[in-house]
C-alpha cells in the first residue's frame, strides 16, 4: 500500500533519449528564460507604470503623455514576452517534463485559463494602445483590467513552478481533487516569490521609462527629464522594496535550501552576493544619475547592472529548483543520443535567425534616430 | 498512467477540439494571408490603385490582430492543452522532435517580428522595403508550417521511424508531402476567404468588386486543387487505418463526407460572391468563413479519427500506454499491465489492493487511467448511455472488455490489466447504469446482433461471421454457446437457446448469396 505524500510518485522519464547532452538544454533553458523574463519585466512593469501615470494624470499633466507613450509599447512587449517564453517552456519540458506535466495537470483549469486570460489581456492592451488618446477614460479601465489579467497569469505561473518542484505534495492533492483545481496556495514561498518577481517588473518598468527618456533626450528635453525622474525614482523605490521582499522570500525557504545561498553552494552564494551588491550599486548609480541629470549613466549604467543582476537571479532560481528536486532528479538519469543530423541545423538557423532579426530592426531604423531608408 | 489524469466532467478531448479547431483556421490564414498581403501590395502599387492600397492597410491590421494575438496564443494553447490531456504523447513528441520545435520557434520569432514591422511600417517605410518585410513574414510563416507539418503527419504515419527512431525518417514520413501541399492549398484558399470579410465593409462598390475578384483568384483554384491533393493524401494513408471508419462507428467516414460537402459549399458560395461582388455583405462573408471552418475542421477530425486508438500510430495509445515494450517504457505497456496489473503498475492510483468491498472504487480509478482520455462516464462518449442502450449486464460488460481491441474494426485499444481488474472496471461501469438490464429478454435475432455482436462484427459480406459460422443452423446455434472456442478473443457472452436460434436465423437471411450456408431457402428454414 502506497501512502500518498510519504513516498512521492514521480513519473518515469520519457523513453526517448535526449537529442543533445543535458547541459545544452540546461544552457538553452537558462538563456531563453532570461530573455523571456527581461521582456516580461518590461511589459508588466511598463503596463503598471502606464496605469499609475494614467491614474495620477489629473494632478500631473505630463503623466498623461507617459500613459500614451508607454501604452503604445505594451502590445509589442507582450508579443516579445510570449514569443520568448515559448523556448524556455519547450526546454523545461525536455529536462523537467516529469515534474512540469504533473504539477500542470494538478492545476489544469487555471493553467488552461491562462490562454483565455492572455488573449483577453492582449486585446485589451491593443485597445489601450489604439484608444488611449481618444478615449482615455475607457482606455484606463481596460488597462487596469488587462494588467490585472497578466498579474493573475503570473500568479498561476508562480503556483505551477513552485508546485512542480515539491513532488511530495502532489499525490495527496491529486487524490483529494483530480479535477484540476489544485493551486499551490499553502506553499509559504508562494507569495514572497510572486511579489519578488512582480516588484522586479515594476523596477524594470522604471528602467523602460529611463530608456524612453534617453530616446527623447534631444528632441523633447522637458518631457525626457520628467520621465527620467519618474522612471528613475520608481526604479529606486521598487529595488529598495526588493530587499525586504527578497529577505521575506529567503526566510520562507526551508532552511537547507536557504543555506544554499549562504555558503552551502558556492555558485548560488556568489550569485546571491553579486545580486545584492549589484542591486545596491544600481540604486546608487541611479540616484547619482538623477542628481547629475546624466541620462546616459541612468540608461546604460543602471540597465547594464540590472541586466547582470537579473541574470544572477535567473541562475539562482535554477539552483533553487535543482536543490528542491535533488532527492529525485539527477542529470545522469537521462539517456543521451545526440541528433547530429539536425542539431547543427538548428544552431545554423538560430544564428541565421538572430542575424536576420537584427537586420530587420536595423533596416527599420530602430538602431538609428534617422528615418529608415531604402537600400 | 505515468501521469495523473485530469478529470474533466464533460470530456477533455472536447477542449483540444475547441482550441485546435479554431487555431488551424487562423494559423493557415496566417500563412496564405501573408503571401496575399505582399502580392496584393505589389499589385496595388503597380496599378497605382490607392483605394486597394488603403484597404490593404486596414486588412493588415485585421490580419495582424487576428494572427499575432489569437493565432499565436491559441497555437501555444494547443500545446498547453495536449500537455494537460496527453502528457506522455506531448513529452514523446517533444523529445523526438526537440530540434524541430526549436527551429519552428526561430521561424515563429521572425514571423511575429516581421508582421509587426510590416504593420507599423505601412506609413513609415519605402514601398520596396515594406514589401521586403512582407516577404520575410511569409517565408517565416511558411517555414513554420513546413516544420509543424512533419510532426503532425508523423503522428498518423510514423512509417519506418518505429523501427529506426531517426529524426528525418519520422519527419519526412509517408504523408509529409501530400499534407504540405494540401495544407498550402488551404492556406491560399483562406487568404481569399478572409479578404471577403474586410472587403464586405467597404463602401466603394468598385473597390469591393476588385477585392472579391482578386480574392477569388486565390480561393477558387486552391479549392479545386484540394480535390486531387486530398485524394493523394488519403492514398498515402494505409487503408487499414480507414477500417475503423466502417461499421457501426463511422465517425471518420461521416467527417470525410462532411468535409467534401462543405468544401463544395464553400466553392459554390465563393462563386456566388464573384458573380455578385457589389452586394457582398458582412454576414455573407462570415457565412463563407464559417462553412470553410466547418470543412477544414472536418478534415482535421478525419485525420484525428482514423488514428485511433493511437496518439502516435503503432507507438502510443490514446490512453498513454505504449504499443510494445522498449527500454525506458516505464512498464506502461499492455503486456506488462496484463502481467503485473494496473494497480501495481500505474502511478496515479490511490487504491492499491482490490477487495470485494472496493471493486467499484478501484474500477473507477482504472476507468480514469485507462479510458478517460477518450470517454466520460456520462457525457462525451459516455459509457453509461452505451451500455444502457445495449442492455448489457455485468457479465456482458466484463466479457466485452476482453475483446476491446476488436471493437469497431480496431478503434479501441485493448484492455490492459488482470482479470480481476477487468471485473472491477466492469463493476464500475455497471454502477453507472440507472436501469437493471436483463439481456435475456430480447429474442429478436436482429436485436441480439445489434446489442451483442455489432460492436465487432459487421453486416458485411466479408465479415468472418458469415464465413466462419457453420452452414448448418443447428450446429451454428450450438457453436455460439462457447464463443471463445470459436475465436479466443471473442467475449464469453451467455446467450440463451432462443437468442442463439433467432440470431442464426437472422444471420442466414443476411448471408451474401453464393457463400457457404448461404441460401436462406425454404428448405433450410424448414429444417429449423
Amino acid at each position: 500500500m502506497i501512502h500518498p505524500g510519504v513516498i512521492p510518485t514521480i513519473p518515469a522519464i520519457d523513453p526517448n533519449p535526449l537529442p543533445a547532452p543535458y547541459w545544452v538544454f540546461k544552457l538553452l533553458l537558462l538563456v531563453t528564460f532570461y530573455l523571456h523574463i527581461l521582456a516580461m519585466n518590461l511589459m508588466l512593469g511598463g503596463a503598471a507604470l502606464a496605469l499609475l501615470a494614467r491614474l495620477t494624470s489629473s494632478r500631473h499633466p505630463m503623466r498623461s503623455r507617459i500613459f500614451l507613450d508607454v501604452a503604445k509599447k505594451i502590445p509589442t512587449l507582450l508579443a516579445a514576452t510570449i514569443t520568448l517564453g515559448i523556448a524556455p517552456l519547450l526546454f523545461v519540458q525536455v529536462i523537467y517534463g516529469q515534474y512540469f506535466y504533473t504539477s500542470t495537470i494538478l492545476m489544469a483549469w487555471p493553467w488552461f485559463l491562462v490562454l483565455v486570460l492572455l488573449i483577453a489581456a492582449y486585446y485589451g492592451f491593443y485597445f489601450v494602445a489604439h484608444n488611449g488618446k481618444r478615449r482615455p477614460g475607457a482606455a484606463g479601465v481596460v488597462l487596469f483590467l488587462s494588467l490585472a489579467l497578466v498579474l493573475l497569469i503570473g500568479f498561476i505561473y508562480t503556483n505551477n513552478f513552485t508546485l512542480m518542484q515539491t513532488p511530495a505534495r502532489w499525490a495527496a492533492r491529486y487524490f483529494a481533487d483530480p479535477s484540476g483545481w489544485n493551486l499551490n496556495l499553502a506553499d509559504p514561498t508562494l507569495i514572497p516569490r510572486y511579489l519578488h518577481f512582480i516588484t522586479a517588473a515594476v523596477a524594470v518598468g522604471g528602467l523602460l521609462l529611463v530608456l524612453l527618456a534617453l530616446a527623447r533626450w534631444k528632441h523633447d528635453p522637458e518631457y525626457a527629464a520628467y520621465i527620467f525622474r519618474f522612471g528613475g525614482k520608481t526604479f529606486e523605490y521598487a529595488t529598495m522594496a526588493q530587499f525586504l521582499i527578497g529577505l521575506w522570500f529567503l526566510i520562507s525557504l526551508p532552511r537547507d535550501l536557504r543555506m544554499l545561498f549562504m555558503g552551502d553552494n558556492p555558485i548560488a552564494t556568489a550569485m546571491f552576493g553579486v545580486g545584492v551588491l549589484g542591486s545596491l550599486a544600481a540604486i546608487f548609480l541611479m540616484s547619482e544619475a538623477l542628481r547629475r541629470q546624466n541620462i546616459r549613466m541612468g540608461a546604460f549604467g543602471v540597465t547594464g547592472v540590472t541586466a547582470a543582476v537579473i541574470l544572477c537571479m535567473s541562475i539562482m532560481r535554477d539552483n533553487l529548483r535543482d536543490a528542491y528536486l535533488k532527492p529525485y532528479f539527477h542529470p545522469s538519469q537521462f539517456a543521451v543520443k545526440t541528433q547530429w543530423a539536425v542539431f547543427p541545423l538548428f544552431l545554423g538557423i538560430f544564428i541565421g535567425g538572430v542575424i536576420l532579426w537584427l537586420v530587420m530592426l536595423r533596416r527599420y531604423g530602430l538602431f538609428t534616430s534617422t528615418r529608415p531608408t531604402e537600400e | 498512467m505515468n501521469y495523473p489524469v485530469w478529470d474533466v466532467l464533460f470530456g477533455s478531448g472536447l477542449l483540444i477540439a475547441l482550441v485546435a479547431g479554431l487555431h488551424v483556421f487562423v494559423s493557415h490564414f496566417a500563412v496564405g494571408g501573408g503571401l496575399f498581403l505582399v502580392l496584393t501590395e505589389r499589385k496595388a502599387r503597380r496599378t497605382n490603385d490607392l483605394a486597394l492600397l488603403n484597404w490593404l492597410k486596414a486588412h493588415t491590421r485585421f490580419f495582424a490582430l487576428l494572427t499575432v494575438v489569437f493565432g499565436a496564443v491559441s497555437g501555444v494553447g494547443i500545446w498547453f492543452t495536449i500537455g494537460l490531456i496527453s502528457p506522455s504523447a506531448t513529452s514523446d513528441l517533444i523529445h523526438i522532435f526537440v530540434w524541430g520545435w526549436a527551429i519552428e520557434w526561430v521561424t515563429f520569432f521572425i514571423e511575429i517580428s516581421a508582421v509587426l514591422l510590416y504593420l507599423y511600417g505601412w506609413d513609415k517605410l519605402p514601398p520596396k522595403l515594406h514589401e521586403w518585410y512582407g516577404w520575410i513574414y511569409f517565408l517565416a510563416a511558411f517555414s513554420s508550417l513546413v516544420v509543424i507539418n512533419g510532426i503532425i503527419t508523423f503522428m498518423l504515419t510514423p512509417g519506418s521511424w518505429i523501427d529506426v527512431h531517426k529524426f528525418w525518417i519520422g519527419f519526412f514520413n509517408p504523408t509529409y508531402l501530400p499534407s504540405v501541399f494540401f495544407r498550402t492549398a488551404i492556406c491560399l484558399a483562406l487568404a481569399g476567404i478572409y479578404a471577403l470579410i474586410t472587403a464586405s465593409v467597404q463602401k466603394d462598390p468598385d473597390l469591393k468588386t476588385r477585392i472579391v475578384r482578386w480574392g477569388a483568384l486565390w480561393t477558387v483554384p486552391s479549392l479545386l486543387a484540394l480535390v486531387p491533393l486530398g485524394w493523394w493524401y488519403i492514398h498515402e494513408i494505409p487503408a487499414s487505418l480507414f477500417l475503423s471508419a466502417r461499421g457501426p462507428m463511422p465517425t471518420a467516414t461521416h467527417f470525410a463526407s462532411l468535409a467534401w460537402i462543405l468544401l463544395a459549399v464553400t466553392f459554390a458560395l465563393m462563386l456566388l460572391a464573384v458573380f455578385t461582388p457589389r452586394r457582398l455583405h458582412l454576414v455573407f462573408a462570415l457565412l463563407v468563413a464559417l462553412v470553410a471552418l466547418g470543412a477544414m475542421d472536418s478534415f482535421e477530425f478525419v485525420r484525428e479519427d482514423v488514428r485511433k486508438p493511437f496518439v502516435i500510430e503503432n507507438y502510443l495509445y490514446d490512453n498513454s500506454l505504449y504499443a510494445s515494450s522498449m527500454p525506458g517504457d516505464g512498464g506502461f505497456t499492455v503486456d506488462n499491465l496484463n502481467n503485473t496489473g494496473v494497480l501495481h503498475a500505474a502511478n496515479w492510483i490511490n487504491q492499491r489492493n482490490l477487495t470485494a468491498g472496493n471493486q467499484v472504487e478501484v474500477g473507477h480509478e482504472i476507468f480514469r487511467v485507462e479510458c478517460q482520455s477518450c470517454h466520460t462516464p456520462n457525457a462525451y462518449r459516455g459509457i453509461h448511455q452505451l451500455i444502457e442502450q445495449r442492455q448489457w449486464d455485468p457479465a456482458s460488460v466484463s466479457a466485452m472488455l476482453t475483446g476491446l481491441s476488436l471493437m469497431h474494426n480496431g478503434v479501441m485499444p485493448p484492455f490492459a490489466g488482470t482479470d480481476a481488474e477487468r471485473d472491477a472496471l466492469a463493476a464500475y461501469l455497471n454502477s453507472l447504469q440507472t436501469i437493471t438490464p436483463d439481456p435475456s429478454t430480447f429474442t429478436n435475432g436482429k436485436l441480439v446482433f445489434t446489442n451483442q455482436c455489432s460492436m465487432c462484427h459487421q453486416n458485411q459480406p466479408d465479415d468472418p461471421l458469415f464465413s466462419g459460422l457453420d452452414p448448418n443452423p443447428q450446429v451454428a446455434a450450438d457453436s455460439l454457446k462457447d464463443l471463445p472456442s470459436l475465436f479466443p478473443l471473442m467475449p464469453a457472452l451467455k446467450l440463451n437457446q432462443t437468442q442463439r436460434t433467432s440470431l442464426v436465423q437472422w444471420l442466414n437471411t443476411q448471408r451474401p448469396a453464393g457463400k457457404p450456408g448461404a441460401p436462406p431457402s425454404s428448405a433450410a428454414q424448414g429444417g429449423n
